[in-house]
């Protein structure tokens, strides 16, 4: 076999398998050997499924020889971030009350993907329950950034964009609540796509905000993501919120038409350019629109005015939701082994006389269960619920939400696509926002208006060409250290997000891919 | 409304989320929720007079389905995970005790 991991994209694989360069069983172990390599660096995984993946991959190969016919996803490894369900496997969310849980069923993306025969390498490292924007909130240590192994990855999903970024896997599922695709996406150099509401089922995602959270690809090309979008999106009728996909809008989702792409408008929305942007990604967002801008598609500056609100709208509804969706983990049901029997007096409990047996195993088990990020949410979201609190908090920030979904709606009567950059600034030091949350949820700012207003987003990177054959080795040479990060930093990846209309996944990816045509150097 | 969180008011949430927070965590929670409860405190100031509140996240309307038997559920899935069962069910400690 003569194949470099480094340039496989789901398109180069589908096409070297059907020339028979190589087959999915090759590709397939050479994923698990460099896995083995290099990821006790990176610690992207949490779990490897080798042998059903080289199951899968004997499948296609099977199809390959019999001619039989075979989907673009076929054979594709793939790494799934650990709060989407597979089936007979340990999903954890990376969280220590989900330590030994096994899942009972496939989550609807899974079941789809297991259709195409796409082979599952392993799951992705998290923050846990998806809470966080560095994946140092995982009960089971921080991904680390394949660009520099002492900077974060991003999150929550920095296990999946640093797998694919590090070349160990060709695309990655990751779900996105209020910037969890995207964030990660940027901080590590790949292409990430926060999908519509509604657009892709959630059926076995391990919910956090549920009128937030989305499932949606992470991968090397726009191309691809475009790909792995069109396998899982559809109505799903184990989730309510799903909808049907666009009729007829595949072709032109896979290969877009210049002639549609070179008619839409873009504009740039003047409170995301604002003094807390660092210079370089200014700068990075800068060129990046004006390469855009070299293919032929206008431009215009436009107002988003209630954006600086969207970050406290976001910190209160997410922990409120949080509170009631985590309220479903008893400490029973998905009980950590051994620890049934370690259960006893606690010197410390306050008012545990008057607690039942049960009541003794929720407070004991939920907090040993839940990190200091989960448990900060659920006070937080019992807090803006609570009686006497609720109008002033949760009801007051619904209610700057419908603004914030206004002003989109205002905005996309004027132009078609809205672009803006992912974060405020390139990874950060591990460690550096650890002990102060409202730190690490100020790197969210530019991200969490998309999904308050339920909107596509796709995250791609800035000056593409200056890092893309650098990933491996970089953090091994260059010392760094805060006082040089601003020169340092020229190669770590930037990224800049393309926002959509609702269900318009199709201009955003159109752009992207004209855009990726004259910045990309390389592949295939 | 600067930190209408207190340590009473912790307490009383901890044990309303049936979660337990230990003496060291209760300080440096009580600490951040302040200061993330000082930051979203800016909403206060904006207009949001005869605005409708966003309820879910979707403009689906309801869809109703006929009420027919459906095979293919996952039943008693998951229950080897259960550390005690009984009947095909949970076995928990007595409620009231």
């Amino acid at each position: 076999m003569n194949v470099s991991l480094h340039n496989l994209t789901i398109e180069s694989f589908h096409e070297g398998l059907l020339n028979k360069k190589f087959s999915a069983l090759e590709i397939a172990q050479a994923f698990f050997e460099r896995i083995k390599e290099s990821d006790p660096k990176i610690h992207a995984y949490l779990d490897l499924h080798e042998e059903s993946a080289l199951r899968t991959a004997e499948a296609v190969d099977l199809k390959v020889k019999n001619d039989e016919a075979l989907g673009p996803l076929a054979g594709v490894p793939l790494a799934v971030k650990d709060n989407i369900l597979i089936k007979g496997t340990r999903t954890t969310a990376a969280s220590k009350i989900l330590e030994n849980y096994v899942a009972s069923y496939d989550a609807g993306v899974i079941q789809k993907l297991r259709d195409e025969q796409a082979v599952f390498l392993g799951k992705t490292n998290l923050d846990e329950f998806a809470m966080g924007a560095s994946t140092e909130n995982s009960a089971f240590g921080p991904t680390k950034n394949p660009h520099d192994l002492t900077r974060v990855a991003g999150g929550s999903s920095g296990g999946s964009a640093a797998a694919v970024a590090a070349h160990m896997a060709v695309a990655a599922l990751g779900s996105d609540t209020g910037g969890s695709i995207r964030q990660p996406a940027a901080f590590c150099g790949v292409v990430g796509l926060k999908t519509t509401y509604g657009s892709v089922s959630r059926s076995g995602l391990i919910a956090m905000a549920s009128s937030l959270d989305q499932i949606g690809p992470i991968t090397k090309t726009v191309k691809d993501a475009a790909l792995l979008f069109n396998a899982i999106r559809g109505k799903d009728p184990l989730d309510a919120t799903s909808a049907q996909a666009p009729e007829g809008e595949e072709p032109e989702l896979i290969n877009p038409s210049w002639d549609k792409v070179k008619e839409l408008t873009i504009g740039l929305p003047k409170e995301y350019f604002i003094p807390g942007l660092e210079l370089e990604v200014a700068e990075a967002v800068e060129e990046a629109k004006r390469a855009i801008e070299s293919l032929g598609i206008k431009t215009k500056t436009i107002s988003l005015p209630h954006t600086p609100h969207a970050l406290a709208t976001y910190y209160i509804i997410v922990p409120a939701e949080v509170s009631a969706n985590l309220a479903r983990f008893d400490g029973i049901r998905y009980a950590r082994q051994g620890t049934a029997d370690e259960r006893g007096p606690h010197a410390d409990v306050r008012g545990n006389k008057n607690r039942s047996a049960l009541q003794e195993i929720y407070f004991t088990q939920r907090g040993r269960g839940f990190g200091p990020e989960a448990k900060r949410r659920i006070i937080l979201g019992t807090f803006v619920l609570s009686s006497g609190y609720y109008d002033a908090y949760y009801a007051k920030a619904q209610q700057v939400r419908t603004l914030i979904k206004r002003d989109f709606e205002e905005a996309f009567k004027d132009v078609d696509v809205i672009l803006a950059p992912v974060t405020p600034t390139p990874a950060f030091k591990i460690g550096e926002k650890a002990d102060d949350p409202l730190a690490m949820y100020l790197s969210d700012i530019f991200t969490v208006p998309v999904n308050l207003a339920g909107l596509p987003a796709l995250s791609l990177p800035a000056r593409a060409q200056k890092y893309a054959d650098r990933t491996q080795t970089n953090a091994d040479k260059l010392p760094r250290d805060s006082a040089s990060s601003q020169r340092m930093s020229a190669t770590l990846p930037i990224g800049f997000q393309l926002i959509g209309r609702k269900f318009r996944e199709v201009d955003i990816l159109g752009i992207g891919q004209f855009y990726e045509r004259i910045t990309k150097t390389t592949e295939s | 409304m600067s930190s209408p969180i207190n340590k009473e008011t912790l307490d009383h949430l901890a044990k309303l989320a049936r979660v337990e927070i230990n003496a060291a965590e209760e300080e440096k929670l009580l600490h951040d929720l302040q200061k993330i409860l000082d930051y979203v405190a800016e909403l206060q100031g904006v207009d949001t007079t005869s605005v409708e509140a966003v309820t879910g996240g979707t403009e689906l309307k309801n869809v109703f389905r006929e009420d027919t038997e459906r095979e293919n559920t996952n039943q008693g899935a998951g229950t080897e995970a259960l550390p005690e069962i009984q009947d095909g069910y949970l076995k928990i400690p007595p409620v009231f005790e």
